[in-house]
This record gives C-alpha cells, sequence and structure tokens, in this order.
C-alpha cells in the first residue's frame, strides 16, 4: 500500500469516526418509533393488542417490542436510551433503580399477582403456625427481588429472627433443585417452573389467605423514562389507554389464551394457570387505589425501599412518591 | 479517619491528580533517556531487554489513572467542585423546556406538528385504500368517507396560517415574549444573586449518597435556577394552548357526530360476527387518527417561528452566561453530562458507571472495615479478618457421623422426671459433631479469605492429582492411551456448563464450588505436564539411561526438571483462569466471596461496589502471580537459559 491510497482511507476512518461520535451526542430525533421493554413467559391481556398491532395504530408510531431476562436489564436499557417504556418491570428492580438515580417514572400498574412464595420443606413440619423453628436454619432466595421482598415480610410477619437464618443467594432454578437436594430447609421461589419443583417437596410458609390477610402482595408497574414521558405524553397516554382497552376487552377465553400464550412462548395450560392468578386493575381502579393520595403504589414502593435501602442511603420514603404519577391514566 | 479522609476526597483526589500528571510526564522522560542511552549496546529480542523498566511501568499505570480519572469525571470534582451544581442548575433549565421544544424542530428534525401531519396523513390514506366496502352499506360508505375528508381538511385548517385562531395567535406571541424576557435576567447578570441558607447547608458533590445537590449554591446557579422557575408556567401555558379557530371547532364537532352517528347506527347489511367485528375495528381505527387531531395540537409551521427564535435565543443567552462552565462540561465531563430527573440530578455517561477512583477507595474502605456492627463488610460477613477457629469443628468435620452410629448401645432418652441422661455414645457424638471445646486457633476469614481458600485448595488438588498424571502420560503409553480420550472430552466443556449438576451432586457447601475451580484448574495441569514430559531432550534421556540410571531416577533428575517451566507456566494460567471462573461458582449458592458480593451487587447496579470487586480480584490475581513468578525465579534459574 502506497502513501497515496493510504491517506484518503486514514482521513474516510477519521471521518467515520466523527460522525459516529457526532451521532452520539446529536439530539434524539422525534419519536417515530416507541421501544418498550417486556418479559417472555409473563402472559399479559395486552400481548393481544401487541400481536394485533393495536398499539401501532392507536398511537400513530411503530412499536418495537423486546424481551428482556430481568427488570435491572430494563432499567439499564432504559438508561442507555434504547428503551422508552418498560412494561411490566418488577417493583424491586424500579426501587432499586430510583435508589441509584436513574431518571424513571412509574405510570402505571400492569399486573398485581400474589406474593412470591417460600417453600418449606416437608419433612420439616414447620407451617407459619411454629415458624419460629426456622431459626437457625439455612434458606434460598435470590437477593434483591420480589422474592426477597416477600421473604422479607414473611418473617417480620411471622416473627421470625432474620440474624438467625443463613441466606444464600440463589436463582429460583437452583432454589428448588437446593430444597429437594435437603441443602437447604427453605426456598423463595418465583416463576412457574421453578415453584411447581418446589411445591413437589415443600409447602408455602403462607396460604393466599394468610398472605392476604399480612397485606404481602406483589405488582409489575410500567415505568418510563422521564424524557419521553415529557416529549411525548400523548403517546404514553395512548399506549396506557390501548392496555387499559386490552385488559378490559380480557374474558380469559381459550381463543385469547392461545394468541397470548404464542406471543409469550408457553403452552396453553401454563398460560392458563398464570393469567388466573393475576389481576389486571383497570385505569380507574388504578387511580382509585393504586395512584391515589397514599396510595398502595407509593406506599409498595416505600416498604421495598426500606427492605432493600443501604445503610446511609438517601430518604427513600420522601423522594419515592415523587416518581410515581398516575396523570398519564386519566 | 476514614470519615475525615472521604470528606476531603475531591481535595486529596486534586493532590493526586496532580501527583500522577507529573509522575506520568516524568517516567516518560527518564523513559526516553534511558532507551537512548542503552539503544547502542542491546540486541532486539534479548530477553534481557525486558528486565528493570520500571519507569515504563510507572508510565503506565498514572496513564490508566489519569484516564480513569478523567473519564469517571473524578477530575472534574475534584479541580471544579461547584461545577456540577451549576450544571444541575441549567439541566433544571433543559428539563422544563422539554415540553416546548418537543414541539419545535429544534434538538430533533421536524417540527411535531410536522410529523402528526405526515404521520396520520399517510395513515388517512391507508385507511382509506382498506375500507371494507363490501361489508358496508351505501350510506355508511359515504360517510365514512366524509370522516376521512373532514380528518384531511382538519389537518389543512390546522396547517394555514391564516386560519390560526386569534386567541391562539395571542397566546403564542405572550409564551414567545416571556420566553425572550427571561433572556434578560441572563444578561443581567448574577452579580447581586445570594444563594439561600438551605442551599448552602446541602452536601457536597458526591459527599451522601445524593450524587448532586439540587438547590443552587452559587450565584451563576441561582440565576439558572431562577429562568428555571419562570420556565415552568411558561411550558404549563405552552402546553394549554389549541388550535382551535371557529372554523376548527365547527369541524371536530360535526366530525364527531358523524363518527357517533356511523357507531351508533346499526349495519346496514346483515353480517357474521367477523363481517361484524371487522366493521367495529375499522370505524375504531377511523376514530382514533381523529382523536389524535381533535385536541388540536397541530400549529401552522410558521407560527412556530417565533417561539424557536425565542427558545435559540434563550439557549444562546444560556450558553453565554455559561461562560467558563460550558467549557467544563465540554472538556471535562465526557457523556451526556448532568441530567435532571424528577427527584434530582445525576450523572450520566461515563460518570454514571465509572465511579471515581476517590469513590471506590471510600467504598473499599468501608468493605474493609472489620466491624460489622458498625456497618462494616458485606452482608455479615468482614471482607478480610480473623476469628477463632473451634478445633472441635476441624475434628468434628474430619470425624463421620456414621463411625459413631455403628458402635454397640443407644443413644439417650429423657427420663421420667424430665432429666436427659447422655450416654457415652452421645459424648463422642458431640465430638464428632464439634460441640466439644477443645481450644481454639486463630483463622483468616471474610469474603477475600473464602474466595482465596476456594482458588487455593482447587489449585492444589489441580496440581497434585494432575501433574503426576500428565507426566505419566508423557512418559507411559497406557497412561496416554487411556487417559488422553477422558481427559480431552471434559478439557473443553465450559467450567459453567457443570453448573447445574453441582447443585444436585454436592449441594450449597464449599465442595461444589472447589470442584467446579477444580475441572479448570485440572485440564490445564495435565496439559501442560504431558507437554513438558514428552518435550525432554531425547539426547539427555537416553545418556542418563546409558550411564546407568534408573527409571525412577531418569523421572526425578531428567524428565521432572525439564517439565518444570511448562508446569510452572501451567500453574499460572490455572491461577488466572481459576480467578476467571470463580464469580460463576460463586453464582451457584452465594454465602461469601468475592464473588458473591458482585454477583449481588449486580441485582442493584450498584457499580462502586462492582468496580471494588473487580479491583479486588485483579489485585489479588496480580498478587498471586507476582508470587509465582518468584517462584519460578527460584525453581528454574536456568530458564530460557539453555
Amino acid at each position: 500500500m502506497n502513501k497515496l491510497t493510504r491517506k484518503p482511507k486514514a482521513i474516510a476512518t477519521w471521518l467515520t469516526a466523527s460522525l459516529a461520535l457526532a451521532a452520539m451526542v446529536a439530539p434524539a430525533k422525534a419519536a417515530d418509533s416507541v421501544n418498550v421493554a417486556f418479559f417472555l413467559e409473563w402472559a399479559t391481556p395486552n400481548q393481544i393488542a401487541k400481536v394485533d398491532k393495536v398499539y401501532d395504530e392507536a398511537m400513530g408510531v411503530d412499536v418495537n417490542w423486546t424481551n428482556f431476562l430481568t427488570g435491572v436489564q430494563m432499567t439499564e436499557a432504559m438508561l442507555a436510551g434504547d428503551i422508552d417504556i418498560a412494561f411490566s418491570q418488577g417493583l424491586a428492580p424500579f426501587v432499586t433503580a430510583i435508589q441509584q438515580g436513574a431518571p424513571l417514572k412509574m405510570v402505571a400498574i400492569a399486573v398485581v399477582y400474589e406474593a412470591n412464595d417460600c417453600f418449606v420443606r416437608n419433612d420439616l413440619g414447620i407451617t407459619s403456625a411454629n415458624a419460629s423453628e426456622l431459626e437457625g436454619k439455612t434458606v434460598a432466595v435470590p437477593l434483591n427481588t420480589m422474592a426477597d421482598f416477600a421473604f422479607k415480610k414473611y418473617m417480620s410477619a411471622l416473627d421470625v429472627d432474620m440474624s438467625t437464618l443463613t441466606i444464600v443467594d440463589q436463582v429460583p432454578a437452583d432454589g428448588a433443585v437446593s430444597l429437594a437436594d435437603g441443602s437447604v430447609e427453605m426456598a423463595c421461589i418465583f416463576g412457574g417452573a421453578s415453584a411447581s419443583a418446589a411445591g413437589e417437596v415443600g409447602t408455602p410458609i403462607m396460604t393466599a389467605q394468610q398472605k392476604q390477610d399480612a397485606g404481602i402482595f406483589s405488582f409489575d408497574v410500567v415505568s418510563v423514562t422521564e424524557k419521553f414521558a415529557a416529549e411525548n405524553p400523548g403517546l404514553l397516554r395512548t399506549f396506557l389507554e390501548v392496555t387499559d382497552e386490552a385488559n378490559a376487552a380480557w374474558t380469559g377465553s381459550d381463543a385469547q389464551v392461545r394468541k397470548v400464550a404464542a406471543d409469550a412462548g408457553m403452552d396453553f395450560n401454563t398460560t392458563k394457570d398464570m393469567m388466573a392468578d393475576f389481576e389486571f386493575p383497570s385505569a380507574a381502579e388504578q387511580l382509585a387505589t393504586y395512584f391515589n393520595k397514599d396510595g398502595l403504589a407509593a406506599s409498595g414502593a416505600e416498604s421495598i425501599g426500606l427492605v432493600f435501602k443501604k445503610p446511609g442511603a438517601w430518604n427513600v420514603d420522601e423522594k419515592i412518591k415523587r416518581v410515581i404519577t398516575g396523570e398519564f391514566l386519566e | 479517619m476514614f470519615e475525615w479522609l472521604s470528606d476531603n476526597r475531591a481535595g486529596f483526589a486534586l493532590v493526586i491528580l496532580i501527583g500522577l500528571v507529573i509522575a506520568f510526564g516524568w517516567s516518560i522522560r527518564i523513559g526516553i533517556e534511558q532507551t537512548r542511552l542503552r539503544a547502542r549496546d542491546e540486541v532486539f529480542g534479548d530477553p534481557e531487554r525486558t528486565r528493570g523498566g520500571w519507569y515504563w511501568a510507572l508510565c503506565g499505570v498514572s496513564a490508566l489513572m489519569l484516564v480513569w480519572f478523567y473519564y469517571s469525571w473524578g477530575m472534574a470534582r475534584a479541580v471544579f467542585p461547584k461545577a456540577a451544581n451549576e450544571l444541575c442548575q441549567v439541566a433544571k433549565i433543559d428539563e422544563s423546556l422539554a415540553p416546548i421544544t418537543a414541539a419545535l424542530s429544534i434538538r430533533s428534525r421536524y417540527l411535531k406538528s410536522t410529523t402528526l401531519v405526515v404521520r396520520n396523513n399517510e395513515q388517512l390514506a391507508a385507511l382509506e385504500a382498506a375500507m371494507p366496502v363490501d361489508i358496508l352499506g351505501r350510506t355508511e360508505i359515504a360517510r365514512m368517507q366524509t370522516i376521512i375528508g373532514q380528518t384531511r381538511q382538519l389537518m389543512v385548517i390546522m396547517s394555514s396560517p391564516d386560519a390560526l385562531g386569534g386567541s391562539a395567535i395571542a397566546e403564542l406571541a405572550d409564551v414567545e415574549g416571556r420566553l425572550l424576557g427571561l433572556s434578560d435576567i441572563l444578561n443581567a447578570g448574577s452579580a447581586d444573586l445570594v444563594p439561600s441558607a438551605e442551599a448552602l447547608a446541602q452536601p457536597k458533590w458526591g459527599t451522601s449518597e445524593v450524587e448532586i445537590p439540587i438547590l443552587p449554591m452559587t450565584p451563576r446557579g441561582v440565576m439558572f435556577d431562577r429562568i428555571n422557575t419562570e420556565l415552568v408556567p411558561i411550558a404549563d401555558q405552552f402546553l394549554q394552548i389549541r388550535n382551535l379557530s371557529p372554523e376548527v371547532e365547527s369541524l371536530i364537532a360535526s366530525t364527531a357526530e358523524l363518527l357517533a352517528t356511523v357507531k351508533a347506527a346499526p349495519s346496514q347489511q346483515r353480517l357474521d360476527e367477523v363481517a361484524e367485528k371487522q366493521r367495529r375495528d375499522y370505524i375504531k381505527a377511523l376514530e382514533r387518527i381523529f382523536r389524535r387531531i381533535d385536541d388540536a395540537t397541530i400549529f401552522p409551521a410558521a407560527s412556530m417561528a417565533g417561539i424557536e427564535q425565542a427558545v435559540e435565543t434563550l439557549y444562546g443567552a444560556v450558553s453565554r452566561a455559561k461562560g467558563s462552565l460550558g467549557w467544563i462540561d465540554a472538556v471535562f465531563i465526557p457523556g451526556p453530562g448532568i441530567v435532571k430527573s424528577r427527584t434530582q440530578c445525576t450523572e450520566q455517561g461515563s460518570g454514571r458507571w465509572l465511579p471515581k477512583p476517590s469513590d471506590v477507595v471510600a467504598t473499599f474502605s468501608t468493605l474493609a472495615n472489620p466491624d460489622i456492627a458498625g456497618g462494616g463488610g458485606y452482608k455479615g460477613t468482614t471482607l478480610l479478618w480473623w476469628k477463632w477457629l473451634p478445633v472441635a469443628k476441624v475434628v468434628g468435620f474430619l470425624i463421620p457421623d456414621v463411625l459413631i452410629d455403628i458402635l454397640p448401645g443407644r443413644y439417650g432418652m429423657h427420663g421420667e422426671d424430665g432429666s436427659f441422661q447422655p450416654t457415652y455414645k452421645d459424648r463422642l457424638l458431640a465430638v464428632a459433631q464439634g460441640d466439644v471445646y477443645l481450644g481454639a486457633v486463630p483463622m483468616l476469614d471474610g469474603h477475600i479469605w473464602d474466595s482465596m481458600f476456594r482458588v487455593l485448595v482447587a489449585l492444589s488438588l489441580g496440581i497434585l492429582l494432575g501433574v503426576p498424571l500428565g507426566i505419566y502420560m508423557g512418559v507411559s503409553r497406557f497412561f496416554k492411551s487411556f487417559f488422553d480420550p477422558m481427559i480431552e472430552l471434559y478439557r473443553p466443556v465450559p467450567p459453567l456448563a457443570w453448573a447445574p449438576l453441582i447443585l444436585t451432586i454436592f449441594g450449597i457447601q464449599d465442595d461444589g464450588k472447589i470442584f467446579l475451580l477444580f475441572m479448570v484448574a485440572f485440564a490445564i495441569m495435565v496439559i501442560s505436564a504431558r507437554t513438558g514430559a514428552s518435550g525432554t531432550q531425547l539426547s539427555k534421556i537416553r545418556a542418563s539411561h546409558s550411564l546407568g540410571a534408573t527409571n525412577g531416577q531418569i523421572l526425578r533428575h531428567v524428565i521432572l526438571p525439564n517439565a518444570l517451566p511448562e508446569i510452572l507456566t501451567g500453574v499460572r494460567i490455572a491461577i488466572g483462569v481459576c480467578w476467571g471462573t470463580l464469580v460463576a461458582a460463586e453464582m451457584l449458592a452465594g454465602t461469601t466471596g468475592i464473588g458473591f458480593i458482585e454477583n449481588v451487587a449486580r441485582t442493584v447496579s450498584d457499580y462502586e461496589l462492582i468496580w471494588v470487586t473487580i479491583l479486588i480480584m485483579g489485585l489479588l490475581g496480580l498478587l498471586f502471580d507476582l508470587a509465582m513468578r518468584w517462584v519460578i525465579g527460584r525453581l528454574i534459574p536456568w530458564r530460557g537459559k539453555g
């Protein structure tokens, strides 16, 4: 290669590099597509609207759906500017994101579901009645998830001294295996397959009724970047409206379940069972019970924030309320 | 002392920064001098040339540190501690202006109105083309065409400057005037502005969990904050403006009425369920587009020109008022910079995911604090400390309980008076389970020790089993042929692939993690010992054989020393790979360890903690490697000199 050919190439490389740089710092262009994050294997009625392109039609823009594995990854993608709306982000990752200073907002409730269960091995004979016998035992918990949150709530509701427990950080699938092997005495689990595996050898420490009485429940949220909410409030409103319509149109008929199952990547029966346990509050209900003054959205997020608070972290209870808003549901 | 250090970290960072710059420049000078000095009497390729050269090490380390300081914004915080607070005030302006700029072509290519008109027209055309004429009655078709026509007409009227309503014109002019008025505040300067006492009492940039203090702490900041306060109602006012001339209003009303009629009227033809749904969906789609337009936020392009001008002027005034702050932002704060969100100002970009060196030191000192009750350690375990290890525990670990079970006799039962008289079996069981006191020895404790223990045990097992096997595989036909398929079959399997099995085979204790690391170390040791053994020069073996050496002597005195360089290189590689697998191994069932800390920190996006664990692993790996280099220097001083 002689010098003459080399030089233009160097210039070209330099140009591309600086162009790429310019593209990086260039202001975002007007929204002609909206990027939404969602979970596979997490069935919601709005997947029908997603498949039928109702969102695209109603919002008048292309709606791109991207599948994520964890809520933390959703946060990261939103911070990187690749995602505008995270549909059904767990409350726990949302709260930790806010604690880390991420500019996000909770604008709606996606799914309300029973709190994740903690399974106690059957041969121990421990139930909620004699839960204090758990002290000194080993527990598998996926740390900093909704299951962890539920675990801490159970332990305080049942008056178990948590400092005596050995807590092992395990993902639900591993936790179920360890429970069956007898390596741990209790495993806190989320996800259908792992929960049924754990259910083979263990029993939930609290029944559905007891959980309800103790006020332990979970919900997933719809979170958005503050930038998107400020610049495209109309699009956001329409998005939530379509979601609300899809929820209202949900009858649980086989045809509907099949459609959702295909999109969620699950089989028919699992989808049906999963959705039977889910609640999808309407916009009006959300405004009345979640986003009203001292509503469940703020109190739920606050209690999570207190559970996961780092020592010396900023005052969660004061600030989390301000990133929770029902204004886009109205 | 930690408190004091951490409160003044910006100042220390500045001192270190200056030191680094000096070290960087000075080491380059020395390096060039030395290179010139030695250039004549050194031959390229001579390993002696790599000896010494500490100045280049200093140069590399200080360059790395400088890059770190720069990209983590540590340099900005050390040199301009007030900049972040001022930039936060500017970011507030950006945030408040966002609803206005979103409607303009500033910072985007098109006006929002343009995008809306183009997009809706496209969709109307598509909808018109897709009208299901075969299932609709004639009147219905006519009505729908009227709706489409009127919706288009709406956009036409809204786009025409002549049809813009008088009140909208006045409101837009008002917003424009108010925006222009803001520039005056900026042009007046910040000389007589004072930050409030409350603002001054805020913690400084980076000294608390709140990254950046939000209230203005400098006169310039107060000025920007004042602009922001004025901007909020202006933006609200702008959002309220509607392009509703009487013409538009009547057209909206008539279209809405027509839509309602179409929706309410039963279909003119007898339709089956599918067709009826299709008809309803079509009407719904039509209504959706209409509803996007009926809130009258489409404005003529010309009417936005004044506001655009005003916003440009304001931005211009802001960037003039920023003055030196502008270039601090551009030069010292790489990335998107400081962003204001609802409740706080945060660092976005590299400042967010790359913590400042001083913060890393602070996080490390919290972690390293052995006083767990005082907030030290992590999840109830110290980083590296010591504790008393009861000797009975070790004894209990070594004696299996079954041994006691098979002894004759029975375990005790509680008597009639509720008392318990232990039998000799109970007492022995207590020993076997470590429930007696046999004295205690001091022992290392903490996350680092746990990780190191796992690596060391796995590595020792790997060396003890792998090296003899490898050497025999290098010298014996049986060993080579028998073990070769097995080793080669399992060697390429990534260690993580074993993870699902390990949990159910070994459970959650250390043995599973050690096994995972052992698998890694073992393969490397076998391969390196085998290569070393089979690479022995034949002439040396023949010579010792003809001098009367036995097989054992050949193995000990010829083959082993010859394989040693390869084996020791293998150990070095194995150490590295073991550390590399540690995070995965400790993910299995984490209770302690460096990898465990990192896994938990990841779930809360705690980047400072993640970097601290990365640094600890890196430093420990380096320490191990330095030790190995020393061992190599002692054991095989002849290497490279034969």
